[in-house]
């Protein structure tokens, strides 16, 4: 590729207009390539002229409470943390010390109680993330909506990365981040904004920067996979 | 050029960007109310709809919140990696043909819809000289790519030429704005 090649990819990246595979490698590229990743920063700036002109539009309390609660749930199972503070408070030999070892058996104890919790009631769609024939994980979406992951593996993660859990709703949106972890755990996915998994849908773990894919898409090696298919 | 104010909320977001990466959470909030109504205004520019233009935005701060710690300083703007972000989610949607039903609406043409755009920046932006400079057709799909999202297809449409002929003008365009903007 020439550099005028390469330039105008990135101009193409910049405008939003790589679809689907050239899309998905020019993410790629921005992440390992610091020359291509330099060519559309300088087109992401030359182009932002147009936004700095635009008029702007309302952005009320609302929108700010829809954000707030997209970003209240991410690692950890939602009820935690008010379960710590009740757990905490109602054994006071807890404060007197090993609050290690203590803060460890909690997660745990939370974990499973959510686990135990999320099998008692049937799933309607199952799916079995593999890498080759290893289970990693199972990823169960229930009536009510909600759409759980439970590890059945243990996951190395290098130090300064996390898993992030993908879904692929359609081909033409590609795939969209439902969760992130710094270690196998179990999860409560964010599938909220998504229609419910149907059959035969995509989901898959990968190995990305601590914080999440820097692009929105996954950038990394995909450890696990599997797609979902209806519980009996 | 009047670069200061811009200047002082570049730094400010970029601080408040820091402090994101630290798991502040109230200083998405300070990026909010510097930014997210612009954000909306350009989510706007693109996907026509405000409920559509708002859960652009709403992604957009979501994905903010989980990258922050990625953003490097040394390597480009807040505010240019924050409305990068934006434009992402925005065409995720556009994108989105299961669910996105483009307005038509406009019997709007190419022509009138690039000039309205240009027209909008200041006489001094080297961006709208150099745009300037190109035939109407082959500044039309870059300014109607970037400024309202349309997708190869659809600028086809819009300038009745083929699929291949838009490709090449978009890419010939680039190279040209390039070598004009340096």
């Amino acid at each position: 590729m020439t550099a005028n090649d390469d330039r105008a990819l990135a101009g193409e990246y910049a405008l939003g207009l790589l679809e689907g595979e050239a899309r998905a490698e020019a993410e790629r590229r921005i992440v390992t390539d610091e020359a291509f990743a330099r060519e559309v920063r300088g087109w992401q700036m030359r182009l932002s002229e147009f936004d700095d002109v635009t008029q702007p539009g309302t952005a009320g309390e609302d929108l700010w409470r829809r954000i707030e609660a997209s970003i209240a749930v991410p690692a950890r199972a939602a009820a935690a943390p008010s379960l710590w503070a009740r757990f905490w408070n109602s054994i006071p030999a807890l404060r007197a010390g090993a609050a290690a070892a203590a803060f460890a058996a909690l997660v745990l104890a939370v974990g499973l109680g959510f686990a135990v919790q999320a099998a008692r009631q049937q799933p309607l769609m199952v799916a079995v993330l593999l890498d080759g024939d290893r289970a990693g994980a199972v990823v169960h979406a229930f009536a009510d909506g909600r759409t759980v992951l439970l590890p059945l593996a243990a996951i190395d993660v290098p130090p300064g990365r996390a898993l992030e859990v993908w879904t692929l709703p359609s081909r033409e949106r590609g795939p969209v981040s439902v969760g992130l972890m710094d270690r196998a755990r179990t999860l409560q996915l964010q599938l909220r904004d998504l229609p419910r998994p149907g059959p035969n849908q995509l989901f898959e773990i990968t190995l990305e920067p601590a914080g999440g894919s820097p692009t929105g898409r996954p950038t990394g090696p995909i450890l696990f996979k599997g797609n979902t298919a209806l519980a009996l | 050029m009047n670069a200061s104010p811009q200047d002082a909320t570049e730094a400010q977001v970029a601080a408040a960007l820091a402090r994101c990466a630290a798991g502040e959470r109230a200083a998405l909030r300070v990026i909010y109310d510097i930014e997210a109504g612009r954000m909306v205004g350009v989510a706007r520019r693109m996907l026509r709809r405000q409920d559509l233009a708002e859960e652009a935005v709403q992604d957009a701060f979501m994905r903010v919140w989980r990258a922050a710690r990625t953003f490097d300083p040394q390597k480009g703007a807040a505010r240019t990696w924050l409305y990068a972000i934006l434009r992402n989610s925005a065409i995720s949607i556009l994108r989105d043909e299961g669910r996105y039903t483009a307005d038509e609406d406009a019997a709007e043409t190419a022509a009138p819809m690039t000039e309205n755009a240009l027209a909008r920046l200041p006489e001094s932006s080297a961006l709208r000289r150099c745009l300037e400079r190109l035939d109407a057709q082959r500044r039309a799909v870059v300014v109607l790519a970037y400024v309202h999202g349309l997708s190869h297809g659809e600028l086809a449409g819009r300038l009745g030429v083929p699929l291949g002929t838009v490709k090449s003008w978009v890419r010939r365009s680039l190279i040209s704005l390039q070598e004009c903007m340096g």
